[in-house]
């Protein structure tokens, strides 16, 4: 193996950790504040997708102002979410109020796929928004410069999380409850209207992804389910909760599958899964897991 | 006591004399049954693990599909039908007993998502090694009519399920499982071996739905990865047990039963949307149900009533 290939192996798989990366953050969050995962990520990353699609074929605007414009959007599906189907869950016993979010959740992402099926009978099923941007070749590395300005604004917004959970009273607010939720409450923090605003700000980086996918690539109803799992095992393998270990496990999936994919294409999906079960065997915790 | 013997005998007799009832659309009748019955087998086996000891073990599915798969190879090998059940069931044991060890390192949320990947990852592992399961183009085992042998044969599993599980439930292992489930920390200062009883229960819950997978492929003849590892294949056990009342002896039957028949229904009389409406199921049984059927007022007095003893969730 020659070491431009190898070096064009790593710039790929970090290229594609990157988005990894920014929706399973979302799911952290929200695990982390309210301790449910939440099955239905990736169909809100779907949706996302879809809705860009759609404004883009209807207006042909740019659609990274358009995954901008979906934001708010998101938001407040979100929050409406969580208060409509996660909070009458609160008051349950542990292995109870597991199982029920479980099911909660999954019955909403096997709904929003088949009406999200459903409404896009009689049209292409994957659908994707054409935006061409030059390739950038450097030494014989390509770098595709459109994968490069999704990556740029991965991190500008995994930047701009940061900043609003050191620097804001309500990402302080957030922390706290995710450290421990019956001290921020003491503290006068309102930890029910936290998970609302923590399942609101996932969600939007679930459908901001969603933007990115149907840019890159492509966005089809079908794809929620599957990608929920690849976050699960994103955050799993960093340590639930742990925001270093979620942009660890997105760069170690992403890399693993670019790397297992350039060799062997047909068992480039099964990496995420072997290494979530090798890590935690050796780490039942996670990587940052405490 | 009596009361519930009498029923439980009119049931049997009940269930043992459909095929020969003079009906129309025999057939298909019992083929609905059949499948119930793996489904209730399932719902039940899942409990073991799920409800008395409290791990939602999202990966139940795999025991059956590793099962089926390993049944159909087997039989395909002419190694007969009672070898290959018995060999297939064997095969799973084994792969319980290996991934016990590393998965019940893990607890609650990150057990249950472990165990969901296992099942993407059983099914990518099945896909990819063609030479051997027949990749995404499936698996054939040399057809046959074999309804009426299946109804027999699944309802006989049902029997033993559901019979294991009440032996189980009466038994010490029960006892620790329960334990484990409350507390586990405080289950282990009193002197469970929690780590042998979890892979006990973990072995338990996985022989029935081996068996009933190794029976599924003899039945329908034909099996691939996505029919027996798909998501929703996957979730409908550990939704039917939650409808039903997880943790109680009857709850799974009962939920199997009906979410079944409610699947059967939706698929039967609408054109459209058949996934959204189960969604909506299963959404509605986890925000108003958490004890499932059997803990609602009227279904347990009626339970109580028949002599089996309904906990509180």
């Amino acid at each position: 193996m020659s070491v431009t290939i190898a070096v064009q192996l790593v710039v790929n798989g970090i290229l594609l950790g990157g988005v990894y990366a920014l929706a399973a953050f979302g799911l952290s969050l929200i695990f982390g504040v309210s301790g449910v995962l939440n099955l239905a990520h990736g169909e809100f990353l779907m949706g996302g997708g879809l809705l860009v699609w759609l404004a883009w074929d209807l207006t042909g605007l740019n659609p990274f102002l358009l995954t901008a414009m979906i934001a708010p959007l998101a938001f407040g599906a979100g929050y409406l979410f969580e208060k409509g189907l996660i909070r009458p869950l609160a008051q349950r016993k542990e292995h109870v109020r597991l199982a029920s979010a479980v099911l909660v959740t999954l019955g909403a992402a096997l709904m929003m796929e088949d009406i999200a099926d459903f409404l896009s009978l009689n049209t292409q099923y994957e659908k994707s928004v054409d935006l061409f941007l030059p390739t950038i070749v450097l030494d014989k590395v390509y770098l595709p410069s459109l994968k490069l300005v999704i990556l740029g604004l991965v991190l500008a917004l995994i930047a701009g999380l940061f900043l609003f959970l050191k620097r804001t009273y309500l990402g302080l607010a957030v922390q706290a409850v995710t450290q421990n939720r019956r001290g921020a409450l003491l503290n006068g923090v309102n930890t029910v209207r936290i998970n609302a605003i923590a399942f609101g700000i996932g969600t939007v980086l679930a459908a901001v992804a969603g933007g990115f996918e149907v840019v890159d690539t492509y966005v089809a109803p079908n794809i929620g389910l599957p990608l929920t799992l690849k976050y699960l095992c994103i955050i799993v393998m960093g340590g639930l909760g742990s925001f270093a270990g979620v942009a660890l496990g997105g760069i170690i999936i992403g890399l693993g599958e670019a790397i297992v994919g350039f060799f062997q294409p047909a068992w480039g999906q099964t990496v995420a899964f072997l290494l979530l079960v090798a890590i935690l065997l050796i780490r039942p915790k996670g990587l940052f897991g405490r | 006591m009596k009361r519930a013997h009498a029923l439980l005998l009119l049931l049997v007799v009940l269930l043992l004399a459909i095929p020969a009832a003079p009906i129309e659309s025999r057939t298909y009748v019992l083929q609905v049954l059949t499948f119930m019955f793996v489904s209730v087998v399932l719902a039940q086996s899942y409990d073991i693990v799920g409800g008395q000891m409290g791990y939602v073990n999202l990966g139940h599915i795999t025991f059956f599909a590793v099962g089926a798969y390993a049944f159909g190879i087997l039989f395909n090998l002419n190694m007969g039908l009672l070898a290959s059940l018995a060999l297939g069931t064997a095969v799973v044991v084994v792969f319980a007993a290996l991934i016990s060890y590393p998965f019940f390192r893990l607890r609650g949320a990150y057990f249950s998502l472990a165990a969901f990947g296992l099942v993407k990852l059983m099914e990518q592992l099945t896909i990819n090694l063609g030479w051997l399961t027949g990749g995404s183009n499936g698996l054939k085992v040399t057809p046959g009519n074999r309804v009426l042998a299946m109804y027999y044969a699944s309802l006989g599993v049902v029997a033993a399920v559901v019979v294991a599980s009440w032996l189980i439930e009466r038994s010490r292992l029960g006892l620790a499982l329960k334990t484990i489930r409350e507390d586990e920390e405080v289950a282990e200062d009193f002197g469970v071996p929690t780590f042998r009883v979890k892979a006990q229960a973990l072995i338990l819950s996985a022989v029935f739905p081996a068996i009933i997978g190794g029976l599924y492929t003899w039945y329908i003849n034909f099996i691939d990865p996505n029919q027996v590892y798909g998501l929703s294949v996957a979730l409908t056990p550990v939704a039917m047990a939650m409808l039903g009342g997880s943790g109680v002896l009857v709850g799974p039957v009962l939920g199997a039963v009906f979410l079944y028949l409610m699947q059967e229904l939706i698929y039967t009389q609408t054109a459209h949307l058949h996934g959204a409406m189960m969604g909506l199921v299963i959404v509605l049984v986890g925000l108003f149900m958490p004890g499932g059927l059997v803990r609602l007022g009227p279904v347990a007095r009626v339970l109580r009533r028949l002599g089996l003893t309904v906990e509180e969730a």
